[in-house]
């Protein structure tokens, strides 16, 4: 069969919403025309398809590093980098020319095999947990059926790189950095993974495809059935975003990273590329659980709306992951940084009760069969803890009355 | 073979890596090396079709034990090598003297083992909706009686961990 | 060599690995790595039997495996904590220095 009639057969090859797909089914046709066997087809298909994630998130990790400089300036009032050509578009390609041609400095007391594993591993787990996620209607990179848990998993290789960071680098800012960032992390995976557990109890499956599918349907004709508009999905959602936050140690929650804090905690003894490693695997991650946030929470692909279906799905992803990343960045530019012993508190004392409350109340919320009579019953379960750990925290950690004497008195 | 291929490339590099971890005298190298032995065995298990298995012994074993001893080994600080290093041949002739018999053993006990598959030609799935029933229904005393271990060791963790003679932290003042 | 015999041998090498650990190091936390090693290769023991062995459909391996997984943890948490007790009190890890009970 000629390469013209295998395209016309699949019609649907060139809609929008194959459009993701096109490098990969362009690659496996071409290969068996040329009668290559089946294991290189699937090899080759799957080699364009992690090249096509990493591309495009490679590209949108250069246009986030200048996109949040830009709004960080505007939230304070400045202009941001903008003279690296028209708007600062070039900035992204100047910071990189810096990174790669910046001399690589390693410390003499450094153990220099585990000061160069660090970065690397840290961008394989942002990079493994990218691949899991479905974009679109059909473009999952890899459809597993326990999705979710690799995700997790993949994501708890983080900490042991972060140590290897701190250790390797010899000197006491970087170690210190890292026993920050690991508590950190180990205290906001918790809320992170039990708010997951409710989605996962109600959809009955831990693969990600078929979590997005299960929030295709719209009550009322107009209100999707995304698991955001469930009450224990809303509490969900508020834990696993802030917890998102913590775990990507992005401000409020950068302690391990602040400058006026701590050098740059774990990174402190890095320079040039692997610095620049570090910063990519940072965003990357920041991609990666924005994406979860959004396949879990907020419907995946789902359109909002049943009439705007003919968008394609991939195009309502990147909408909701665009939404995303810039609450992540207004909120960067709005809240001072958290005290290491707050952010402890706050992880241990309010956002696992509340992410424990989720997993009953959407027990609960199958149990009524969703609707009015679900929310009325499972509000009152999840605003009263919510209420009495908030009182009991402001009235700990509210500043004393000043009293004020003054020279002449 | 084929299928065996997987295995036959794990395998001594689990060991390798376990060699490591209990030769080595740098403790977070011995650490670092545990970690990565626990990761090739998790990887071992979703080669072999046990993939949910896997995938939680790489979350619990390699996300958390590993980071806790490597944590621990941070805060106490070991340093001194010098003597270690210096008694090390009578230690090892006393631990293969203890452990060789041991060995001997298993790997007598491991040749003797009858070949017990039945010839199903098919490899068993792990299918999550079973194990899930079957941890809920069958094991649910295992599962609440882990419940219960579990939240006692936290508690005493905490318990272990607050120094007796610190008063807790007042909130900022004026 | 059948798949079955590989896998325990491997787990009983890694169990004589993590005895002499134990039997042979001073750093108590280091004493850990071996307990851990020991508990994974019964883990592979139970994992080779469920997959290479007789039909398992009540799936009796991977179940032991995930408890002993979970246990495992919660004895290294508790063990580390007692270790860092003590290393509170006494400044040193080193087992040969606890013998402040010795007759």
């Amino acid at each position: 069969m000629s390469l013209l009639a295998m395209s016309t057969a699949e019609s649907s090859l060139w809609s929008p919403e194959w459009l993701p797909r096109l490098p990969q089914r362009l690659v496996e046709m071409l290969l068996r025309n040329c009668h290559a066997p089946d294991w290189l087809v699937t090899l080759a298909g799957y080699a364009v398809a992690a090249g096509t994630v990493v591309a495009v998130f490679l590209t949108a990790f250069a246009l986030l590093s200048l996109i949040e400089r830009k709004t960080l300036a505007r939230i304070q009032n400045r202009l941001g980098p903008n003279r690296a050509g028209w708007f600062g578009i070039l900035q992204p390609v100047a910071d990189g020319i810096k990174m790669l041609t910046k001399e690589d400095i390693v410390p003499a007391k450094a153990e220099w095999f585990l000061h160069l594993m660090a970065p690397i591993l840290i961008v394989v787990p942002s990079m493994l947990a990218l691949g899991v996620i479905p974009y679109g209607r059909e473009w999952v990179p890899v459809s597993l059926d326990l999705g979710l848990l690799f995700f997790f998993a993949v994501g708890t290789l983080t900490e042991v790189a972060v140590f290897m960071a701190g250790w390797a680098s010899g000197s006491k800012f970087p170690m210190l950095g890292a026993m920050r960032a690991i508590s950190q992390m180990v205290s906001y995976e918790l809320p992170l993974i039990i708010s997951a557990l409710g989605v996962i109890m109600v959809t009955g499956s831990l693969s990600l495809p078929a979590i997005v599918e299960h929030q295709g349907t719209y009550h009322l004709g107009f209100i999707p059935a995304w698991n955001v508009f469930t009450p224990w999905g809303l509490t969900a959602t508020l834990v696993f975003f802030i917890a998102s936050i913590a775990e990507a140690n992005r401000c409020p929650f950068d302690l391990p990273e602040g400058e006026s804090e701590i050098v740059a905690g774990h990174m402190t003894e890095y320079s040039g590329f692997k610095y620049a490693l570090f910063f990519m695997g940072e965003y990357l991650g920041l991609f990666a659980i924005s994406g979860l946030f959004i396949t879990l929470f907020l419907g995946g692909w789902q359109a909002p709306l049943p009439g705007l279906t003919f968008v394609p799905s991939w195009l309502w992803f990147f909408a909701k992951l665009v939404a995303v990343i810039f609450t992540h960045l207004w909120i960067r530019g709005t809240f001072p940084r958290v005290r290491m012993d707050q952010l402890m508190r706050f992880a241990w004392l309010c956002m696992i009760p509340m992410a424990l409350l989720t997993i009953p109340a959407a027990g609960i919320w199958v149990f009524t069969g969703g609707g009015l009579k679900g929310w009325l019953v499972i509000m009152p379960l999840l605003l009263i803890p919510w209420l009495i750990l908030t009182t009991i925290h402001n009235r700990r950690l509210a500043p004393q009355t000043r009293t004020y004497t003054f020279a002449d008195s | 073979m084929i299928p065996l291929i997987p295995l036959l490339i794990l395998s001594p590099l689990i060991l390798l890596a376990a060699l490591g971890a209990v030769w080595n005298a740098r403790p977070v190298h011995a650490a670092l090396l545990l970690a990565l032995a626990l990761a090739l065995t998790a990887g071992l298990y979703l080669t072999i079709g046990a993939d949910f298995i896997g995938l939680v012994q790489f979350m619990v074993y390699v996300g958390a034990v590993a980071v806790l001893i490597v944590f621990s080994l941070l805060i106490t600080r070991p340093g001194d090598e010098a003597e270690e290093l210096a008694r090390r041949p009578g230690a090892a002739v006393s631990g293969l003297a203890c452990v060789l018999p041991v060995a001997t053993v298993l790997l007598y006990a491991v040749s003797h083992t009858p070949d017990l598959s039945s010839g199903a030609s098919e490899s068993p799935t792990l299918p999550l909706q079973t194990l899930g029933k079957a941890l809920f229904t069958d094991y649910a005393p295992a599962v609440l009686a882990v419940g219960v271990l579990l939240t006692a060791v936290m508690v005493g963790a905490v318990l272990f961990a607050r120094d007796p003679d610190k008063k807790p932290p007042t909130p900022p003042g004026p | 060599m059948t798949p079955l015999a590989l896998l325990l041998t491997v787990s009983s090498l890694l169990f004589t690995c993590g005895l002499f650990a134990v039997l042979t190091r001073r750093n108590a936390i280091l004493i850990l790595v071996g307990l851990e090693l020991m508990l994974n290769a019964a883990n592979i023991n139970f994992i080779a039997f469920w997959r290479y062995g007789p039909p398992d459909p009540d799936l009796t391996g991977p179940l032991l495996v995930l408890f002993s997984i979970a246990i495992a943890a919660a004895e290294a948490a508790v063990g580390l904590a007692i270790i860092l007790m003590v290393f509170r009190h006494t400044r040193s890890t080193d087992l040969n220095r606890l013998n402040s009970l010795h007759g």
